[in-house]
C-alpha cells in the first residue's frame, strides 16, 4: 500500500531562517554571527537555516527563494539594520528582529571585544541573544508551520 | 541666525545648535535661568557612536568648570563627559536611565544629560565657545577624521 502521507509531506520541510549581520571588523557584527552559529550549528540545527546576507544582496536566487517561503530571524549589528532591510527587500518575513545593542543593553555584565576572535564578554553575549532567538524559534515552530510565510 | 549651522564632510551631516555654547570636547551649554542644560553635540555623538549606557551625576552633586559629570558607554568606546559649568546637579535626565539612545536620536533635545545651578556661569561662559567658534573647530576635526580613515 502507498504511503499517502509520505508523499502529502512538502518537499523540503518549513524551517527558520536566521539571517545575522555581515559586518566584517564590527564587533557587534561578530557575536550577531557567534549568535547565529550557536543557534543554527547547536541550539537547533534542525529546526533553523543560516542564510548569508551578502548572499541576500548580491541576489542569489536560492537564497532569496529560502527567506521567502520561510519565517526569518534577523540579528543587526548596527542601526543601518541591514540584514532586517535586506530580508524585506527579498520577499521575506520578519519574525523577530533583534539588533545587538538592545541585547546587550539587557546584558550589561557581558562587554563585548575583540573583532575576530570575541573575549569571553562577547561570547556571553552571543550565547544570551542565542538563547533568546531560540525561544523566538520554539515559538514558531510549535505545531509545525506555525511561522511559514503567508 | 539659523537655528542650526549645518555642513557635510563626507557621507555625513553634522549640526550645531546656535543657541548654546559649547567646550572643546563637544558638550554644550544651554543657559536657562539661572540654570544650565547640558548634552552632547551631534559631532561628538556621531563620533562616539551608537551609546550602550550613560552614567549621570547623581542629583545633589557639585561640580566644578571642567569636572567629569557623565559617562557614556557607546559600541566603540568609553567617554568621561566634562562639565561646562560650575554648580550643582538639579535635574537629571530620565532618559539616560531608561534610553541612553536619545543622546543619538536627538542630542540638542530629549538627549540633554543633567541641568546644573550654575554658581558663576558668567565666568564660565567665558571660557567656552560659541556655536560659530564650535562649528569652526568641529568642522576642521571632522575633516581630519575623515581623512584619517
Amino acid at each position: 500500500m502507498t504511503d499517502i502521507t509520505a508523499k502529502e509531506q512538502p518537499k523540503h520541510k518549513h524551517r527558520v531562517v536566521i539571517v545575522p549581520c555581515s559586518g566584517i571588523g564590527k564587533t557587534y557584527g561578530t557575536v550577531s554571527r557567534e549568535a547565529a552559529y550557536d543557534v543554527t550549528e547547536d541550539l537547533r540545527p534542525a529546526e533553523t537555516q543560516l542564510v548569508a546576507l551578502s548572499k541576500l544582496v548580491l541576489g542569489d536566487e536560492t537564497a532569496r527563494s529560502v527567506v521567502a517561503d520561510n519565517p526569518a530571524i534577523t540579528i543587526d549589528g548596527c542601526k543601518l539594520a541591514c540584514a532586517t532591510k535586506m530580508v524585506r527587500e527579498s520577499g521575506g518575513v520578519v519574525a523577530q528582529d533583534f539588533a545587538v545593542l538592545d541585547v546587550y543593553r539587557r546584558y550589561k555584565e557581558f562587554k563585548p571585544q575583540g573583532i575576530a576572535e570575541l573575549n569571553e564578554g562577547g561570547e556571553l553575549l552571543a550565547r544570551a541573544l542565542a538563547e533568546e532567538i531560540v525561544g523566538i524559534v520554539d515559538n514558531l515552530t510549535v505545531g509545525g508551520e506555525g511561522g511559514k510565510n503567508g | 541666525m539659523p537655528e542650526f549651522l549645518e555642513t557635510p564632510v563626507d557621507k555625513f551631516t553634522f549640526k550645531v545648535a546656535t543657541d548654546r555654547f559649547y567646550n572643546r570636547e563637544g558638550v554644550w551649554a544651554k543657559p536657562e535661568g539661572r540654570s544650565v542644560r547640558i548634552g552632547l553635540s551631534d559631532f561628538l555623538q556621531q563620533r562616539s557612536g551608537d551609546v550602550a549606557f550613560s552614567e549621570v551625576k547623581p542629583l545633589g552633586t557639585v561640580v566644578t568648570f571642567g569636572d567629569e559629570v557623565a559617562i557614556i558607554e557607546t559600541i566603540k568606546v568609553n567617554i568621561g563627559l566634562t562639565s561646562p559649568v560650575s554648580g550643582k546637579v538639579v535635574e537629571v535626565n530620565p532618559a539616560m536611565e531608561t534610553a541612553p539612545e536619545a543622546i543619538n536620536q536627538d542630542p540638542y533635545g530629549a538627549g540633554w544629560l543633567v541641568v546644573i545651578e550654575a554658581t558663576d556661569w558668567e565666568t564660565d561662559q567665558v571660557r567656552l565657545l560659541d556655536s560659530q567658534a564650535y562649528f569652526a573647530q568641529m568642522k576642521v576635526e571632522a575633516e581630519r577624521e575623515v581623512k584619517r580613515g
